[in-house]
């Protein structure tokens, strides 16, 4: 059929186009201010979140929750490693359920966001939040959506 | 006697979400850990807890779940 072979030849293209299409880099690493004020958004919007940071191009902790956030960037680098490792090609999500909670972690545009939350978090929700968090972040004008409303009481 | 039409509505939504109740019981006891990585085009991978690869992943999860702390409350 005809539908079929154009569907094929969409999926295939489009395939082709984002896989010639780089992962667009932040210009500019955001400030501190600004991937804090990144981090309380997404803690606001993920109630089951029990903490989070946000790191920079360097593998430098931005913004991270706790009272030692500098422990994030070692412990996050070790993640990406070992996931990169594991098949020797760089992952862009990292999901891993344990009895003792969840751990995310996502890349885009340069930057990475490592969150930790309770179990039976909602997977696609919570790396949604995450994606669409650093690429705004990754945006000159950083600012959370006009509009959006935290996700609180769902959980 | 038939019954009330509505009985027969609440009855059937009562089923479902005991239904429903129940499959989310179940996945919380049946649920065991996993890691699973997602790679550009949409692929993702397992990796089993006792695989070498596996075996990494949560104990550097481990290590992130432990800087995360407890979560505050209020």
């Amino acid at each position: 059929m005809t539908t079929v072979t154009i569907q094929e030849a969409r999926a295939r293209v489009t395939v082709g186009i984002f896989a010639e299409m780089p992962d667009a880099a932040a210009a500019t690493t955001p400030s501190g201010d600004a991937a804090e004020a990144a981090l309380e958004f997404l803690t606001e919007m993920s109630p089951d979140l029990r903490g989070a940071a946000i790191l920079g191009p360097d593998k430098e902790v931005l913004a991270g929750t706790g009272e030692e956030p500098e422990r994030w960037a070692e412990d996050a680098a070790a993640l990406f490693e070992v996931a990169d490792g594991a098949e020797d090609a760089p992952v862009e999500q990292i999901h891993i359920a344990t009895e003792q909670g969840e751990v995310f972690a996502v890349r885009n545009a340069g930057l990475a966001a490592v969150t930790v939350t309770d179990r039976f978090a909602l997977a696609s929700l919570m790396l949604f939040d995450m994606r669409s968090t650093l690429r705004q972040l990754a945006t000159p004008n950083f600012g959370p959506p006009e509009g959006t409303k935290p996700r609180k009481g769902d959980g | 006697m038939p019954p009330k039409p509505h009985r027969v509505l609440l009855n059937r939504v009562s089923l479902y979400a005991d239904e429903a109740a129940a499959f989310m019981r179940r996945r919380r006891v049946a649920r065991r850990p996993f890691a699973r990585l997602y790679y550009p085009h949409g692929r993702s991978a397992d990796h089993a807890q006792d695989s070498r690869s596996g075996a990494e992943l949560f104990v550097a999860a481990g290590r992130l779940i432990e800087v995360a702390g407890k979560k505050p409350k209020g």
